[in-house]
C-alpha cells in the first residue's frame, strides 16, 4: 500500500442498543449480566467496501443517520470495525471535529500544543509549526488568552489552523468548511485545494452538491449504512435525490 | 445452512505498531495532560502550589500535637511515622479514585480523536506523583523541626516511589476500564479504600502488633501478609522513619505485586479499550 491509500473491505460497525441502560452493578447482577452479551444490534454500517487511491478525492453523501460520520470515524481510527477490515496508509488529518480536546481554561498557546500532541506530534514539531498556526488563525495577541474568552469563530479558526498544518497523506473533512466568516471560508477552501494539488487523498462529507462537485469528481452515497452508489459525482447526486424521494424506513434493528 | 462461500481475502494490512509502541509515541501528550491538570488546579488560587505542601504540613502539626500531648503514642516522633504511612497511601488512593473516572471524563475526546485511552489514567497518576513529590518538602521540613534523623536510606526513596507508582498505575488502568462498564465501581472503590486504610499498616506497624492468640487476630495477621500494601507502603516508611531499606524479600514481593498489577491492569485495559466507546 502506498501512502494516502484507503481500503475498506466489507466493513461493518455494530452498535449495541440497550432497551434498559445498565450502568450499575446491582442492575447487572439482577439481569445476570445479560447486558454484556448485548440485547440488540444496530448496524450503523454494513458491507461497505471502498477503495480510495492515493491523491483521489471522494465525497460522501447520504441522509442524516446514513453512516457517513461513522465511516469517517472508522477511517480515522476512532471506531474499530465490528466486521470486515479497514486499512489506511500514511498520516491522517481528521477535520471531523475541530479543536477536539481544547481546554477552555488554557491559553490558545497551550491548546495548540495539547491539540498537536493529541494528533501525535512531538513538542519540537509543534514548536516549528506554532508561528504558522497562529498566523493562519489570525488570532494575534489573543493566542495568549484563555480560549474560554474566544468567540466561536476564533475557536474554530484555531482548530482549523492546527488541522491544516499536519502535512497529511489523507485529509478528512466533515462539513467544517462552515467555520468563520466568508473570507476565512475562502481561505480554508484554498488551503484544501493546495492539499489536493499536492496529491493528498481527500474525503469530504457534504450536504451541498456545489461544494462537493467543486472539490471531488467522485462521490459515494450511503443509505442506511449500506453503500448505495460509488461513481461520478453527478450520478451520485441523482441517486441521492432518488433515494431521498423514496420512503425512508426507520433504522433496522436486528434482534 | 447455506454452505459458506470462500471468504474474500482480507486486505493486506501493513504491520501495525503495537499498542505499547503507540502509547509510547503519545508520551508527550501524557506530560501535557499532567501539566494541564496542575495548571488548571492551581490557577486563580493565591497560594497555588503551596496548598499541596501546606496540606500535609497542617496534617502533621495536628498529629504531632494530638499524639504527643493529648494521647501520647508508643512510637517516638509519631507524627513522622504517621505521615510516612499516609503520604504514599494518599498518593495511591487519590490517584486511584481520580484516575478511575478519567476515561469517562474524557469521553468526548475518545469519541472524536484516535488516541490511546491509557494516556488518561496514566496522566492522573502522573499529576498525583508530582503532588507526592511536592509533599516531600513539608515532610522534610517537619523532620528537621522534630529532629528526625536523615539517613542514607532516604536515597532509596525514589526507587520505592517508582515501585508504588507502577502498582498504582496498574490498579488505576484496571478500574478506569471497569468504571466505563459499571459506574458504581467508583462508589465501591471509595468504600473499599476506607476499609483498606485500616486493614493496611498505615496508622500502625506490623511489628507493633505483638501476638495475641485469638482466631480473629491470626486472621488479621494473615490478611496483613496477603495485603500488597504491607509490602508497598514500607518502601516509603522504612527509609523515612526507620532510616533503613526494606528487606530484600519484602522488596521482592513489592516489585512482584507492582509488575503483576501493571500487567493485569494494562492487559485488561487494552483488551476492553475498543469497547469503551459503546458504553459511554
Amino acid at each position: 500500500m502506498r501512502d494516502g491509500q484507503i481500503t475498506a473491505q466489507d466493513v461493518g460497525i455494530a452498535y449495541r442498543l440497550y432497551r434498559e441502560k445498565v450502568s450499575t452493578l446491582k442492575e447487572a447482577v439482577a439481569n445476570r449480566f445479560r447486558h454484556l452479551r448485548g440485547a440488540e444490534t444496530f448496524w450503523a454500517l454494513r458491507h461497505v467496501s471502498l477503495e480510495v487511491a492515493p491523491g483521489e478525492a471522494l465525497a460522501l453523501v447520504g441522509h442524516n443517520g446514513s453512516g457517513k460520520s461513522t465511516l469517517l470515524k472508522t477511517i480515522a481510527g476512532v471506531l474499530q470495525p465490528s466486521e470486515g477490515a479497514l486499512a489506511t496508509q500514511g498520516r491522517l488529518s481528521p477535520m471531523i471535529e475541530l479543536g477536539a480536546g481544547f481546554d477552555p481554561e488554557l491559553s490558545g498557546h497551550d491548546n495548540v500544543f495539547l491539540n498537536g500532541a493529541l494528533l501525535g506530534f512531538t513538542r519540537k514539531q509543534m514548536e516549528s509549526k506554532f508561528d504558522r498556526i497562529v498566523a493562519f488563525a489570525e488570532l494575534g495577541d489573543f493566542i495568549e488568552m484563555p480560549i474560554k474568552n474566544y468567540s466561536s469563530g476564533m475557536y474554530a479558526r484555531l482548530g482549523f489552523a492546527i488541522a491544516q498544518d499536519v502535512e497529511p497523506d489523507i485529509l478528512i473533512v466533515d462539513e467544517v468548511l462552515a467555520v468563520g466568516d466568508e473570507r476565512f471560508q475562502e481561505k480554508c477552501k484554498a488551503r484544501i485545494q493546495d492539499f489536493r494539488a499536492a496529491g493528498v487523498t481527500f474525503l469530504f462529507v457534504s450536504h451541498s452538491f456545489e461544494a462537493a462537485r467543486e472539490l471531488c469528481p467522485r462521490a459515494a452515497v450511503l443509505h442506511h449504512g449500506r453503500l448505495a452508489f460509488d461513481g461520478a459525482v453527478d450520478g451520485a447526486w441523482a441517486r441521492y435525490r432518488e433515494l431521498a424521494r423514496g420512503p425512508v424506513p426507520g433504522p433496522a434493528i436486528e434482534a | 445452512m447455506v454452505p459458506a462461500v470462500a471468504a474474500p481475502p482480507l486486505i493486506e494490512v501493513k504491520k501495525k505498531p503495537s499498542r505499547l509502541a503507540e502509547l509510547w509515541s503519545f508520551r508527550q501528550l501524557v506530560f501535557l495532560l499532567v501539566a494541564r491538570e496542575l495548571k488548571v488546579r492551581y490557577k486563580r488560587s493565591v497560594l497555588g502550589v503551596l496548598w499541596t505542601m501546606l496540606n500535609p504540613l497542617l496534617l502533621m502539626v495536628v498529629y504531632a500535637v494530638v499524639f504527643t500531648t493529648i494521647m501520647p503514642a508508643a512510637l517516638p516522633n509519631f507524627a513522622i511515622f504517621l505521615l510516612a504511612g499516609l503520604l504514599p497511601w494518599i498518593y495511591f488512593s487519590t490517584a486511584l479514585l481520580q484516575g478511575l473516572m478519567s476515561v469517562l471524563v474524557n469521553q468526548e475526546l475518545v469519541r472524536k480523536v484516535r488516541v490511546p485511552q491509557a494516556v488518561f489514567p496514566i496522566s492522573v497518576v502522573g499529576s498525583n506523583l508530582v503532588n507526592l513529590g511536592l509533599s516531600l518538602v513539608p515532610l522534610f521540613v517537619m523532620m528537621l523541626a522534630i529532629r528526625q534523623r536523615f539517613t542514607a536510606a532516604l536515597l532509596f526513596l525514589p526507587v520505592g516511589i517508582a515501585v508504588l507508582t507502577l502498582f498504582t498505575a496498574g490498579a488505576t488502568l484496571l478500574l478506569a476500564s471497569a468504571t466505563v462498564f459499571f459506574r458504581d465501581v467508583r462508589h465501591l472503590t471509595e468504600v473499599l479504600l476506607q476499609v483498606l486504610l485500616y486493614l493496611s499498616p498505615i496508622l500502625y506497624d506490623v511489628a507493633q502488633l505483638g501476638s495475641r492468640d485469638s482466631w480473629w487476630f491470626r486472621l488479621f495477621r494473615l490478611e496483613l501478609r496477603l495485603n500488597p500494601m504491607s509490602y508497598l507502603l514500607p518502601l516509603f516508611r522504612d527509609p523515612v522513619y526507620y532510616g533503613r531499606i526494606p528487606s530484600l524479600s519484602s522488596l521482592g514481593i513489592a516489585c512482584g505485586c507492582a509488575v503483576a498489577m501493571l500487567l493485569l491492569g494494562y492487559g485488561v485495559f487494552v483488551r476492553l479499550e475498543p469497547r469503551h466507546i459503546h458504553h459511554f
